[in-house]
């Protein structure tokens, strides 16, 4: 696996691949070439065809999914005819989005040596291995635990050393971290960054701008083609062109454009730097500290959940909630942050009664929960679920729609109405009979808020709301959220995407190791920058730079708005 | 939340070579199958009993308690009342209880949790490459046995599944506990459907990540762990054989069974 290696990795030649019974082509002519050594990031937006590439890669595509395919592969010099999966196992490694089910064995060694057995490795060289690739991904010491008691990111990086262990030379990620929390995200560049080091050909497909930073090259897909293939600095650069195919641009390279800095600063740093290059010259000068008008009412909003210093306890005796205070006043947008483990989810699941406390009450609009049986709560309290997959069984949209309300006795004209109703809201009137499987995830999230707007709660909690989805999907599902919010709905969402809390949310809530680090209003945590560190949340990279400068800014608009005389706002900038 | 029952330790039963465990497990099973009287059980129960502990399997046990004690009595109030025979000391129409009845229950409640009971030490000491390879040395192609195997680790993960599913029905209003029982199965559709799509997909995933990493691959396979029949092996063998040889013995002679009075 040296650095010294050369030629080529992997070379494509007018690839296309057409799902059965799909009129466009998921690739269409897809050419290209990647040398060994070269670390190449994917983007685009859902649908684009990234993850039908990375399964070409390894035949997963067309092994398991029936198709027309056609061009010319070639790994390694070799060109592929009719190899099986199994048959390109020490080839190239394929790491998944889903780290659960590439996990199958009890203990960590078990997953490591099961595809050195099925590829007939001595048992010597396995144990030669094993220490090795545990090293390389960090997961030294483990080597006895249950992979199922892992955290995302050890799950995600035990798989990548279950791959490592067949010597591939080639690596394809698709979405390796799209399902991790922060620290999970960071631990696996890490483990990128030093595959790369040691001569690996890497194929990452991300959402993560961060990730397209240390490639060598970084490709834009749209529509089944390649639409940029250059250095990422360039490519990351470009704006428009990035959100046009549903990539978020990066806070700095907006920047850059508002400020026209060039060249793009890579870092906050630069970007100070810059910054303050720009202060020097007197070309712009920073306005006067203008404290964001904190729209305090002159009335106190009604207390509609109220949670009483809440403890709950594991089967195993360990606190998920160690004494977790929490008031919900009507009308607020309140974003619950946090490690995985830090008890998100296990406190919100208190505020709508699937759980229970150990210790300690919560209040639903002065009456104690305890009392109350769950539908009478979920009448005021929806909760939406990460995971659509785990709600969503009806036939139809229109159904799985009208299965709260119905579930409370509403006459059926009431039903429609309601029906109607939730999915104006969300932006899928006219789609009644569509089969919600069929549909993207982005679709089958908006329908699962949908869902539990039709019971007209007073809160409406979401976990994750915007995991998965691509830059386009997860605009669509914040602006929605803050258009119900401006029509009286209360908000709480869980969430560790740091734009999304930024941009949306009016009052941060931060937790970690069951207790409450910070409750107050955002602006006031984005400057914790101390507390943030320790829960391991990073503010967003235009609010660190405005740190720097004695401000706490929570998007590029307000960043550039605190420079007087800054150049002309670009339209396609959003804030 | 570690949802399996294997516990990484080197106890001596963890030790014994993996087709002993499950002939050794059959065996038990056989043992506690031919008996009906307490007496006669207890001994089968206590011997489980003190593998357990001294595999340090009893933290499973006390997880499964609520599975043992709802096994129990449930076995012995339904048993109690329905057995037909002997003397009733008591009597409501059909129902009775009689001396004879009371201690088949008891046979059977203690019968149904030393079966449990079996089972957990083989869960708690049999990792489930063990236990594939046991099946295939027993004659079982590879594939199967490992595809066997794979579903008992994929139970807790569905059973998982399940409980966020019913979360989340829940917070739509959904309730279990009306209707009849027709109207009680319709309401699980909007459990069993997502639960059912999504062991299908995880099905689908787990099926490529294997073949990813040489499933099906042509070479012949090699081993990590190689597993040598050793004397204690063949002694404990032995050992489980005339256990399972005694019972089936008293079995045949009578003894085992409840006398009528």
């Amino acid at each position: 696996m040296s650095g010294a290696s050369t030629g080529e990795a992997i070379r494509l030649a007018q690839l296309s691949f057409r799902y059965p019974g799909q009129a466009g082509l998921a690739l269409d002519g897809i050419s290209l070439s990647i040398a060994r050594g070269e670390m190449v990031v994917v983007m685009g937006a859902s649908g684009a065809g990234k993850t039908t590439l990375a399964k070409c890669l390894n035949r997963t595509v067309p092994a398991f999914q029936s198709g027309t395919l056609s061009g010319e592969i070639a790994l390694l010099g070799r060109p592929l005819r009719d190899e099986g999966v199994a048959d390109l196992a020490g080839t190239v490694g394929l790491v998944s989005q889903d780290f659960e089910a590439q996990l199958f064995a009890t203990n960590v060694i078990q997953e490591v040596v099961f595809g050195m057995e099925q590829l007939g490795v001595p048992a010597d060289e396995m144990k030669r291995r094993v220490p090795r690739v545990l090293e390389a991904v960090g997961l030294r010491g483990f080597a006895h635990r249950d992979p199922a008691t892992l955290s995302g990111g050890e799950k995600q990086r035990l798989a990548i050393a279950a791959m490592l262990a067949l010597q591939p030379h080639i690596l394809v990620f698709d979405e390796p971290t799209t399902d991790l929390d922060p620290i999970g995200k960071l631990e696996i560049f890490q483990v990128l960054a030093a595959m790369r080091r040691q001569g690996y050909t890497l194929v990452v497909i991300e959402h993560e701008t961060a990730a397209a930073a240390a490639a060598d090259r970084l490709i834009v897909m749209s529509q089944g083609r390649i639409v940029a293939d250059d250095l990422p600095q360039r490519v990351l650069s470009r704006v428009e062109f990035l959100q046009q195919h549903g990539v978020r641009p990066p806070d700095l390279s907006r920047l850059a454009a508002r400020l026209r800095l060039t060249p793009v600063p890579r870092s906050v740093d630069e970007a100070e730097t810059a910054v303050r290059r720009g202060l020097g010259t007197g070309d712009w000068g920073l306005a006067r500290q203008t404290a964001p008008s904190s729209s305090a009412p002159n009335f106190t909003p009604p207390v509609l959940v109220h949670a009483d210093d809440l403890h709950f306890y594991y089967e195993s005796g360990a606190a998920a909630l160690d004494g977790v205070s929490l008031t919900i006043r009507s009308g607020e947008f309140v974003a619950l942050i946090g490690q995985n483990g830090s008890g998100k989810t296990t406190l919100a699941k208190h505020l709508n009664g699937l759980l229970h406390p150990s210790a300690g009450r919560v209040w639903l609009r002065g009456i104690d929960m305890g009392t109350l049986p769950i539908n009478h709560v979920a009448a005021d309290v929806g909760y939406v679920f990460q995971n659509p997959d785990h709600q969503i069984f009806a036939a139809s949209v229109y159904d799985e729609v009208a299965f709260g309300p119905r579930n409370f006795g509403h006459s059926a004209a009431e039903v429609a109405a309601r029906v109607r109703d939730a999915l104006e809201a969300v932006g899928l009137t006219g789609l009644e009979q569509d089969d919600p499987f069929l549909w993207s995830k982005g679709h089958r999230q908006r329908l699962a808020v949908a869902s539990l707007l039709t019971l007209r709660p007073r809160l409406l909690i979401l976990d994750e709301p915007t995991t998965g989805l691509d830059f386009a999907e997860q605009l669509r599902m914040m602006d929605l959220l803050r258009r119900l919010h401006a029509q009286g709905l209360t908000l709480l969402m869980i969430t560790h995407s740091p734009w999304v809390v930024a941009e949306y949310a009016q009052r941060g809530v931060l937790m970690s190791e069951g207790r409450l680090l910070f409750d107050g209003p955002l602006r006031a945590l984005l400057a914790e920058e101390a507390l943030l560190q320790q829960a391991h949340f990073r503010a967003p990279d235009i609010t660190r730079l405005g740190r720097r400068f004695g401000f706490t800014p929570i998007s590029v608009d307000e960043f550039v708005a605190a420079f007087h005389q800054s150049p002309a706002p670009s339209p396609q900038s959003r804030s | 939340m570690p949802l399996f029952l294997y516990i990484d330790r080197a106890t001596f039963v963890h030790r014994l070579n993996p087709i002993v465990k499950v002939l050794g497990m059959l065996c038990f099973f056989v043992a506690a199958f031919v008996s009906q009287q307490p007496a006669v059980m207890l001994p089968v129960a206590a011997g489980i009993a003190l593998l357990i502990g001294h595999a340090g399997a009893l933290p499973n046990v006390r997880r499964l308690r609520v599975l043992f004690v709802v096994v129990f009595i449930m076995t012995f109030v339904i048993w109690t009342l329905f057995y037909r025979g002997g003397v009733p000391l008591l009597a409501y129409g059909p129902i009775g209880v009689s001396a004879a009845g009371l201690r088949f229950a008891l046979g059977m409640a203690i019968k149904l949790d030393t079966f449990l009971g079996v089972g957990v030490l083989f869960l708690s000491t049999t990792k489930i490459e063990e236990f594939a390879y046991a099946l295939t040395r027993v004659g079982m192609p590879y594939k199967l046995g490992f595809t066997m195997t794979l579903a008992f680790r994929l139970v807790p993960v569905f059973l998982d599944a399940a409980v966020t599913v019913v979360q989340a029905q829940r917070c739509r209003g959904f309730n279990f506990d009306e209707g009849t029982l027709v109207q009680r199965m319709r309401r699980y559709v909007p459990v069993i459907v997502p639960v059912f799509m999504g062991a299908l997909r995880r099905a689908d995933g787990m099926a490529m990540a294997l073949e990813a990493r040489g499933f099906q691959s042509q070479r012949s396979r090699t081993a990590f762990e190689h597993f040598p029949f050793r004397l204690t092996d063949a002694v404990a063998l032995l050992l489980a054989v005339a256990v399972a040889v005694l019972y089936v013995v008293l079995w045949h002679l009578g003894y085992t069974a409840v006398p009528l009075r």
